[in-house]
């Protein structure tokens, strides 16, 4: 039966020894020690409070950490349900903690836990990030209830968040995804998701356990990976997402680099599925929507109209080899403005992007040059949204991300039309 | 009388007699062009297959390749143009076989010669393609890196990394080719230290208003970027 390739000899003996299990959550983690604790009791009390006749179990997969973040998942516990529950849970829950094996990335992370699921003939699963602070027991519910209970196969997180938060998110991902498949899944690298255990086996079958999946871009996977092979989508509000700050240290172009480069390879591998697709609908949302009190966070539209200037001084000839003559006129255009009158429009923004996917596509330049040279104009974007929302209440600026997903659908046909050109003819 | 006739059949005698040990040489020789036709043209569609198969073009569009050679008026696509190179080699090496079926010595000593430096001229010319195609990437790399760093000299920085990364490359190639190696070895030198010394002496003697200029333009900016920093969560 255990037959995974990944997991540790050790590891095959806990699995076996729990036999099976209704729910398994899955808790990819590398030097979370200081959050992790409070993500598993989260867990533990969301299981036992809305599950507690099933069969539950929590999986840390490691990549190694050198802090005791798996001793601190073994030892992490709720000292007095009764604080928390009317009435006691009547399944225990068990818990693996491991290193898993493979390219070290969240990606691998994941297949061990698909990999546990599917030998546990688990029905639904859910995973979550270690370095979250606002996790609650509902989570659980909410990521849960729509597999088991309503026959959904995936789940995706809803959050509220701040109006400048997640613009990768909210100026490419969203709606690129969403103009493509056509589904409305407003966060589809939220990094919670809940699916079921038909979908763990159908990532598992999936051969791109050794490729980039593996390292970096999971989310953006599985969600495409869900919509474009027609499981049942829906999504689910958890309220706010925090987690711990994000390294320093992070660069913000390989972060684009990572997250564009995912997508525009499930571009090409789902062609045949996106290009027939008109329009969007939205997906079944689960949760109670409420408003939630978010903390301020600090911008500086002037840097990041500076370094658009410096884009535009120095990837010059990249950009306009990308985007052609004419919407490169347009973002020399851009160069001009004052700061207080600088307007990214929308219309040339989808271009933009669906230039960079059909450069892409024809293998321009080498995609990781590529879709960094994005990063000045993505920058040149972000500003011009917060400039534009600065006054705005969460909604309002909601609604100008929804003009932009309106215009990613309405020009759509400009994406299939060059995607389809010859390779040839783009030299 | 016969003496005469001998005097006058002896010369053409001594012609027939090379030409009938020549003849043969001369037959194998059209043997082995028309073999050796035949094997290069095998041999070039091979090769221009296994290209397509490997997608040897796409590569080359992204690496600057094909830019390259369009840059030299060749407006084949790459994997044709290497194509057209191995028949053409190929030629080259049947027409040196083909010359020493002969058996001149003065031609045998020649395609000697030649023969001996193709390995040379074929390892230099590599290295200038490989080179070049490495400095293109290297410094396109640098520039992107720079412009998102905010560096305000991404484009100096990069062309000047890209022509010192040639310098090297055509000292390699020269070196290879064993063209005056001692002085290639002494003018590359004299280049590379020269730029390093031509830059030192710009920055602390000549351009030192240019310099401060730069430093005070790359470091002005610095307390503005500490004043206000971004904390949005991108994804």
């Amino acid at each position: 039966m255990m037959n995974a390739v990944t997991l540790r000899t050790e590891v095959h003996e806990q699995v076996e020894k729990i036999g099976s299990a209704d729910i398994v959550v899955g808790i990819p983690s590398f030097n979370n020690a200081n959050t992790i604790s409070h993500v598993v009791r989260a867990v533990q009390a969301g299981l036992a409070k809305y599950f507690p006749t099933r069969r539950a179990v929590i999986v840390n997969s490691d990549g190694g950490s050198s802090d005791g973040t798996m001793e601190v998942v073994r030892n992490a516990s709720i000292e007095d349900f009764s604080a928390i529950l009317l009435h006691h849970r009547v399944e225990p829950i068990s818990r693996i903690a491991f290193p898993y094996s493979g390219i070290p990335g969240k990606g691998s992370a994941f297949r061990s836990i698909f990999e546990i699921a599917r030998t546990l003939e688990a029905k639904a699963c859910v995973v979550v990030d270690s370095d979250l602070r606002s996790i609650t027991p509902e989570w659980i519910e909410l990521l849960v209830k729509p597999v088991l209970e309503d026959g959904y196969d995936y789940v995706a997180p809803l959050y509220h968040r701040h109006k400048f938060d997640g613009t990768i998110t909210n100026s490419i991902v969203y709606p690129l995804t969403r103009a493509l498949y056509g589904k409305r899944v407003r966060q589809p690298i939220g990094g919670d998701f809940g699916f079921s255990g038909r979908v763990a086996g159908f990532y598992l079958s999936k051969d791109v356990w050794e490729s980039d999946v593996a390292r970096f871009g999971i989310d953006i996977w599985m969600t495409t990976t869900a919509i474009a092979n027609g499981f049942r989508i829906a999504q689910s509000f958890l309220g706010a997402k925090i987690h711990d700050a994000k390294d320093p240290g992070a660069d913000l172009s390989s972060m684009l680099y990572q997250v564009v480069s995912a997508n525009f390879d499930l571009m090409e591998e789902y062609a045949g599925v996106w290009m027939p697709v008109h329009g969007s609908e939205p997906v079944p949302t689960f949760g109670f929507q409420y408003t939630v009190g978010l903390e301020h966070v600090p911008v500086n539209t002037g840097r990041m109209l500076g370094l658009f200037r410096e884009g535009l001084n120095n990837l010059r000839e990249i950009w306009l080899g990308i985007l052609g003559a004419g919407d490169f006129r347009e973002v020399e255009r851009l160069g001009a403005l004052a700061d207080d009158a600088f307007c990214f429009p929308i219309g040339l923004w989808t271009r933009v992007i669906y230039d960079y996917a059909i450069a892409f596509h024809h293998n321009k330049l080498p995609p990781e040059h590529l879709i960094k040279s994005l990063t000045p104009l993505y920058l040149g974007k972000t500003a011009s949204f917060i400039l534009a929302a600065a006054n705005m209440e969460g909604a309002e600026a909601e609604a100008e991300i929804e003009k932009l997903c309106k215009a990613f659908e309405d020009n759509k046909e400009y994406l299939v039309m060059s995607w389809s050109k010859h390779k040839g003819d783009q030299t | 009388m016969m003496d005469f006739l001998n005097l006058i059949f002896e010369p053409l005698q001594a012609v027939f007699q090379t030409f009938r040990v020549f003849l043969p040489n001369f037959l194998a020789m059209l043997v082995i062009m028309l073999l050796g036709i035949l094997v290069a043209w095998l041999i070039k569609f091979i090769v221009v297959k296994s290209l397509h198969a490997v997608h040897f073009d796409s590569w080359s569009d992204r690496m600057g390749f094909t830019a390259l050679i369009r840059k030299g008026d060749v407006w084949s696509r790459p994997s044709a143009m290497l194509g057209s190179i191995t028949f053409w080699f190929l030629i080259i090496l049947t027409l040196m076989i083909g010359l020493g079926a002969l058996k001149i010595p003065a031609i045998d000593s020649l395609v000697e010669q030649v023969v001996g430096y193709m390995p040379r001229a074929f390892s230099a010319a590599v290295i200038l393609i490989v080179g070049y195609v490495v400095a293109g990437f290297v410094s396109q790399g640098v520039l992107i890196a720079a412009v998102n760093s905010g560096y305000h000299y991404a484009k100096l920085i990069a062309g000047a990394l890209r022509i010192l990364l040639m310098v090297l490359i055509l000292a390699m190639a020269m070196e290879q080719l064993q063209i005056a190696p001692s002085i290639v070895l002494a003018a590359f030198s004299i280049i590379f230290g020269g730029i390093v010394a031509a830059l030192s002496i710009s920055f602390g003697v000549g351009g030192i208003e240019a310099a401060r200029r730069m430093i005070e333009r790359e470091t002005a900016e610095k307390p503005d970027a500490g004043k206000a920093k971004d904390e949005i969560d991108p994804l």
